[in-house]
């Protein structure tokens, strides 16, 4: 069984709980989970969770089904395998000085990324992408004076509707 | 007086027929002691948590009802927990009830403050905590769907004191279930039919009785398709008694500590039917050599159950009385003579290698000795360590809820309180607790609640002075370099059990034992028989850790 990463998407009732029995549902049977994104969904009572965690495709599908024995999870769908739109986020800061500005605009021109924030020696950057585009932003940025990032779980959605994939 | 939240609580006990509780209060729980006062509701006060716990497990186990703990806030909640893994494990329908702080003390790490439901999330199939009384009638009844549906098990309601003392009125009728039935897939015709038609094939068939076929109330049908098909038949430890052992298909107790003709058979079978069993690492020892060739059909309600820890060819997810039912009339009579032939070959060669047939030795014959001095309708409770091996390898259970024990927590000091449930809920039954000293020790106060309640319970401590299955291992794997295992000999326990009013008396298993035995049994009332076996009276064969099940180690030089 090859060893690969999934994402796992779980809709659950927004309960204070839920949460830490997902949590608890991963540790307990040795799973790390990788990246976690979760907000409410078009129905604010229900929130989804997006989770990322390493393991191969029969130990996911064991993790899976303990997923749906917690009372308050209403689905779990495995996106790895299913065609899905994936993306994360990052804030990234930069340190803006006369060496290294052109280049920067430049950078940011060609990749069209936005500036959500700047002031005199500092700009925020907001990059989107899949999981590579990110990595590759960030070598890219490293080497022209970034000093700090944040960065979001993977959020994926199906492309097309539930009863097309069955 | 005015109708309070604890009102409802006990309205909703009342509405799941629960006419037991076993509990002990604390300020935070006065509401619904207080209340118990106006209700038919019977509450019997533990001498502790844990034991509480243990009983309304027991309770549970000998009647196939739902057992009900109440505990209050803090170190009432956090003893419960050993006796709600313990039933977790097991897949025992409890409901515990934790009283806890006002819903305005809550984070606030107020006196006897504790988070219950976090503490109990990996060992409760769900744990609620109550914040406005609109809600309690509901989530208790919830709480009960869910403890009895599907694969059973303890559901934990956290209820906050202010929610228990608040004003408000009786709950109204029940509405329609809300529980989700998550990853349910309703199983085909077919897929009985394969399991059927591979049954039907099959030259050396066996089936594999787990918990599940009790917790399901399929004892009529399992036989019936095993005298129907001529099946032989083994057992995991929770699944004893389901059918009568003295039955001619039953080779057995499977694993770690089975019986060599049970391990052989599984070897060397080409067909398992697994109903209501998990498949154990104690059931199956070294997994990746069990049952090499055979082909598994595995009837489980759990879905996590099917395939979990080896490859099922033919899974079923359902209720097994369903299953069975379909299966039933697809299975045909078919003569089985020369693979029962083997079989009984092979029983003859296991029973040789075996000095006195159980492998119990000493401790084994004074077990057989107290059940043949007892009514035929007595239910056995066991603790663990040695004294459960020798009890399970040994007693034969003839009823399906007539021997009960922690299997899969193997919860030491679970024999005595669990006893005090089974005798609570089947009085008509005798009961007997059989206990190691070591886990007498860890539930020992319950000897007063036994007294209180003159609740007619026979106490067997079988007594070597050690804490005999690690001493096993230590002499067979450790080099017989002994340490930490020695319990001493100075405690006299028909002392111990004198001073809380019970009656007992002592003997040496391999000098007099039937004086001992004919007191206990002509005794009316509790009683505490003290049997002292030798240190070194072990259990044989047994499967060495990560060895398969074949490879069995006879005695001490094998």
């Amino acid at each position: 069984m090859t060893v690969r990463e999934n994402t796992i998407s779980i809709l659950v009732n927004n309960k204070p709980d839920v949460l830490a029995r997902i949590a608890g549902t991963f540790s307990g049977r040795g799973f790390n989970i990788e990246s976690i994104s979760a907000n409410i969904t078009r129905n604010p009572e229900i929130t989804n969770i997006i989770i990322t965690t390493i393991g191969d495709q029969e130990t996911v599908i064991k993790l899976e089904k303990q997923l749906n024995k917690l009372v308050d999870v209403l689905e779990v769908r495995d996106l790895t395998d299913v065609s899905s739109a994936q993306r994360e986020m990052i804030l990234v800061r930069m340190k803006v000085t006369a060496s290294n500005r052109d280049r920067f605009t430049q950078i940011v021109d060609i990749h069209s990324w936005k500036i959500v924030s700047t002031d005199a020696d500092y700009c925020i950057l907001e990059v989107t992408g899949d999981r590579q585009e990110i990595e590759d932003s960030l070598s890219l940025l490293e080497t022209i004076g970034m000093e700090d990032f944040v960065r979001t779980g993977i959020v994926a959605l199906k492309r097309c509707s539930p009863q097309q994939i069955g | 007086m005015e109708t309070i939240g604890a009102d409802i609580v006990i309205q909703v006990l009342r509405e799941e027929g629960i006419d037991v509780i076993f509990g002990y209060p604390g300020a935070a729980t006065l509401p619904i002691h207080d209340r118990l006062m106006n209700s038919p509701i019977r509450h019997y006060l533990m001498r502790h948590e844990q034991a509480a716990a243990h009983a309304a497990d027991g309770y549970a186990r000998a009647t196939g009802k739902v057992g009900v703990c109440l505990a209050t806030s803090g170190p009432g909640a956090t003893n419960l927990v050993t006796g709600i893994a313990t039933a977790f494990m097991d897949s025992t329908p409890m409901v515990a009830l934790t009283a806890q702080v006002s819903t305005s003390l809550l984070g606030q790490d107020a006196f006897q403050e504790t988070d219950i439901i976090g503490i109990t999330m990996p060992i409760t199939k769900h744990s609620y905590q109550v914040h406005n009384v609109k809600n309690l009638a509901s989530t208790m009844r919830q709480a009960f769907e869910l403890a009895k549906t599907g694969r059973p098990g303890p559901v934990l309601v956290d209820l906050p004191r202010d929610i228990l003392a608040s004003k408000c009125e009786l709950a109204g009728e029940r509405g329609a279930s809300t529980l989700k039935m998550n990853g349910k897939r309703a199983e085909t015709p077919e897929q009985i039919e394969k399991i059927a038609r591979a049954l039907n094939q099959s030259e050396r068939p066996l089936i594999i009785i787990g918990g599940g076929v009790k917790l399901a109330n399929a004892f009529h049908l399992i036989r019936q398709l095993i005298e129907k098909a001529n099946i032989p038949f083994v057992t995991t430890m929770m699944g004893i008694g389901s059918v009568d052992a003295a039955n001619g298909y039953n080779l057995g107790l499977i694993g770690t500590h089975g019986n060599e003709l049970a391990n052989r058979i599984v070897h060397q079978c080409d067909f398992i039917l697994a109903v209501g069993t998990r498949f154990s690492d104690r059931s199956t020892a070294l997994i990746e050599e069990f049952a090499p060739l055979a082909n598994i059909a595995q009837i489980d309600i759990d879905p996590t159950s099917i395939g979990k820890s080896i490859k099922i060819n033919l899974p079923y997810v359902g209720d097994i009385r369903d299953a069975l039912t379909a299966l039933l009339p697809l299975v045909n009579e078919k003569e089985k003579s020369e693979w029962l032939q083997r079989i009984e070959a092979e029983r003859e060669a296991a029973e040789k290698k075996i000095a006195n047939g159980s492998g119990c030795g000493q401790a084994g014959d004074f077990i057989r000795k107290v059940q043949e001095a007892m009514p035929g309708e007595t239910t056995v409770v066991a603790d663990v360590g040695l004294n459960q091996i020798w009890t399970v390898r040994t007693w034969k259970a003839r009823d399906p809820r007539s021997l009960i024990t922690s299997g899969g927590m193997g919860t030491m000091g679970f024999s005595l309180p669990a006893s005090i449930g089974a005798k609570v809920g089947c009085p008509e039954r005798a009961v007997v607790a059989i206990t190691g000293d070591g886990g007498f020790y860890m539930n020992i106060q319950e000897l007063a609640t036994v007294g209180y309640y003159n609740l007619p319970i026979k106490i067997v401590v079988i007594n070597n002075g050690h804490l005999g299955m690690i001493r096993q291992i230590q002499d067979l794997f450790y080099n017989d370099r002994f340490n930490t295992i020695d319990l001493g000999s100075k405690v006299d326990f028909v002392a111990v059990a004198r001073g809380f009013g019970i009656p007992g008396s002592r003997i040496v298993v391999d000098e007099n034992p039937q004086s001992g035995i004919e007191a206990m049994v002509n005794t009316e009332g509790p009683y505490l028989l003290e049997a002292v076996v030798d240190p070194n009276n072990y259990v044989f064969p047994i499967i060495p850790p990560g060895r398969s099940n074949i490879e069995m180690i006879h005695d001490r030089l094998d």
